[in-house]
């Protein structure tokens, strides 16, 4: 018989328990419209993560790559091999890849033909990965082919792919995230099958990890070029970096002020749920203070209604974001529990907190409103 | 020593351009152990009286003692302090909490005092007005009557020295009524509280030690 409840100690969160379980219906409502504004804010959030995580392993390849093609006055219209070997003097450790393009059709056994940038280039092992299949160490013969093209043309490792009339075996198939967009169109051959040309495209600097790649850029710009001569073309893609960082920055801004909206909305419901229950609620609250309930003890009554309806609503608008997150990440990265680092499951916190936190100021006002009620009036029907 | 004293009590509204003294210048005073009835027609005055002795309103001009100390100038907390420590409630309505069971019920008023566990007093209290198998029920599964003990035991738990009823038999039938009031009647005795009653019920006057007509917001003598 002398079983105490659980939350004996806790007069207020007693109450207030029993409270939300006498209008279910109104708390279920209250409830849902926290959840909505918690799984907008999280979601939102976890998404721009996503984005953000995909972004940078995208980018990671090329950060530290430094591209030079002819510039305008170049007389040769490429870069010589002369000049592959100033650059190589110039950027000392870095590994430097001259390469040759041009762009072809492939054509697959059932007639399917696609068009795909051709580039010939030795230390391919240096600049690509596969996802089957090999580089051979100094790549003198076969062939590197895209996922996406090897997919389109059904070709396997073994097949062969024709270029300018010469016949090579594909060795390899590239990994498909590789470079900006991750899914680069590309035939790889070796130099031989460019040697008509003498001049080289495009040369790639992959600096080592001690090297700025801010500085092997400045350093080849300013060898070659003068104020009013541009013989190459210097890249990198540090800046295209910064672009997209700062652009996704802003993005999880304009996103997150979307999802706090629905939880601004979801805050004026509790605020409106709170109000009218506590008129209800007018005459046993004036019991209550007959009876000798401080003022202070009916405004905390009501306040952890309030931020009961916003935990309530919050774990479970957290339950449903990390389900969320989970898709979107294996949907976006193809790696779910990528979802719970902390970079994405702050957000959730952040949800959490948001939720209590509007609830409880919502609730502010209804339990002042309450507390402060006189006796008096609140007992006379 | 008086439990309760009002000396020379107006309450004044103003309404709309209007004074309106409901109770023009009251001396009340109620002694442990005793029943005070308090009688009158409507608009007379007797829950604005009742409200004076029970601390949830004050006076406009007057005094208000509860046992011998000046409780006119208190403030909201202090008189809550008060009515929590001293005075027990019971209303027409009975006014439980339907989502409370009838021994929460009972420790309400002590509810938020996590230091003293009541709800030993609070069993005692139920079995006393006949309730010991409805420990658990809540308001709703209890009848009028049963509501009204709950009703009474909850105004005890804190031992109160006065205990106040607006109506206490307003919403029962003559019998369950005499059973009430016989209940009150034990108790005033048992615990050596003061009783003060406002009613409309003849039979309630039976019961009175003192009646105390009110008129217009006079006290008739
Ligand atoms: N808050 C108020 N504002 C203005 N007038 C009031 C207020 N409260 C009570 N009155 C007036 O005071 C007078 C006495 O009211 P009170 O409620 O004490 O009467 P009562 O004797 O209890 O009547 P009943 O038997 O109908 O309950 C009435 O004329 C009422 O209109
Ligand atoms: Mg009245």
């Amino acid at each position: 018989m002398n079983r105490q409840h659980p939350l004996r100690r806790f007069p207020s969160a007693l109450m207030a328990w029993r409270n939300l379980g006498r209008n279910r219906v109104r708390t279920a409502l209250a409830t849902l419209g926290i959840l909505i504004g918690v799984v907008s804010i999280a979601s939102l959030g976890m998404a721009t993560a996503a984005i953000q995580q995909q972004a940078t392993a995208n980018l990671e390849g090329l950060s530290n790559e430094v591209t030079i093609s002819a510039g305008p006055d170049n007389p040769n219209d490429g870069i010589s091999a002369e000049q592959v070997d100033d650059i190589e003097r110039l950027t000392g450790d870095a590994t430097v890849v001259p390469e040759r393009s041009n762009v072809t059709t492939l054509s697959a056994r059932n007639g399917a033909e696609i068009r795909v940038r051709v580039t010939a280039l030795t230390k391919a092992d240096t600049v690509y990965n596969v996802s089957r299949g090999r580089i051979s160490n100094r790549f003198r013969s076969g062939a590197l082919v895209s996922q996406a093209d090897a997919r389109l043309l059904g070709i396997e490792i073994g097949d062969p792919v024709t270029y300018d009339g010469q016949l090579y075996r594909v060795q390899g198939i590239l990994s498909s995230s590789q470079g900006l967009g991750g899914q680069q169109r590309v035939l790889v051959l070796p130099l031989s099958a460019m040697s008509d040309q003498n001049h080289y495209d495009s040369v790639t600097v992959l600096a080592e990890p001690g090297q700025s790649v801010e500085a092997l850029t400045a350093g080849i710009e300013s060898s070659f070029n003068t104020a009013n001569e541009d013989v190459v073309r210097v890249r990198n893609f540090a800046s295209v970096q910064q672009n997209v960082g700062s652009f996704l920055s802003t993005l999880r801004l304009g996103l997150l002020g979307i999802g706090s909206i629905s939880l601004v909305v979801a805050s004026v419901a509790i605020l409106n749920v709170m109000l009218m229950s506590t008129v209800e609620r007018q005459g046993e609250i004036g019991v209550l203070r007959a009876v000798g309930i401080t003022r202070g003890e009916v405004l905390r009554m009501i306040l952890t209604e309030a931020v009961f309806l916003g935990i309530i609503g919050g774990v479970l608008g957290v339950v449903v974001s990390a389900g969320i997150g989970v898709i979107l990440f294996e949907f976006l990265l193809g790696s779910p529990l990528n979802a719970f680092r902390w970079q994405s499951v702050q957000y959730l916190l952040y949800g959490m907190l948001f939720a209590v936190a509007a609830s409880a100021i919502s609730g502010l006002y209804p339990a002042w409103k309450a507390a402060n009620e006189r006796p008096v009036e609140a007992l006379r029907d | 020593m008086s439990v309760i004293v009002l000396e020379d009590a107006i309450k004044r509204y103003h309404t709309g351009g209007e004074v309106i003294d409901a109770l023009a210048s009251v001396n009340f005073r109620a002694d442990r152990g005793e029943m005070v009835t308090i009688i009158g027609p409507s608009g007379s005055g007797k829950s604005t009286l009742l409200n004076m002795i029970g601390l949830l309103d004050t006076p406009t001009t007057g005094r208000v003692r509860l046992n011998g100390r000046d409780v006119t100038n208190f403030s909201t907390d202090e008189l809550t302090e008060e009515r929590r420590s001293d005075i027990g409630f019971v209303f027409q309505d009975y006014h439980l909490l339907p989502m409370l069971t009838a021994t929460e019920n009972v420790e309400l008023p002590t509810m938020w005092d996590t230091e003293v566990d009541r709800r030993d007093r609070a069993i005692d209290l139920l079995n006393r007005v006949g309730l010991s198998d409805r420990l658990t029920h809540k308001p709703p599964q209890l009848s009028g009557g049963q509501r009204q003990r709950v009703a009474i035991a909850r105004a005890l738990i804190n031992e109160p020295d006065v205990l106040l009823a607006d109506e206490p038999t307003g919403n029962l039938d003559q019998d369950t009524g005499a059973t009430i009031l016989d209940e009150l009647t034990r108790l005033k005795e048992s615990e050596n509280i003061a009783i003060v009653a406002v009613t409309h019920d003849e039979q309630l006057v039976e019961y009175a030690d003192r009646v105390v007509e009110l008129v217009d917001g006079n006290i008739n003598t």
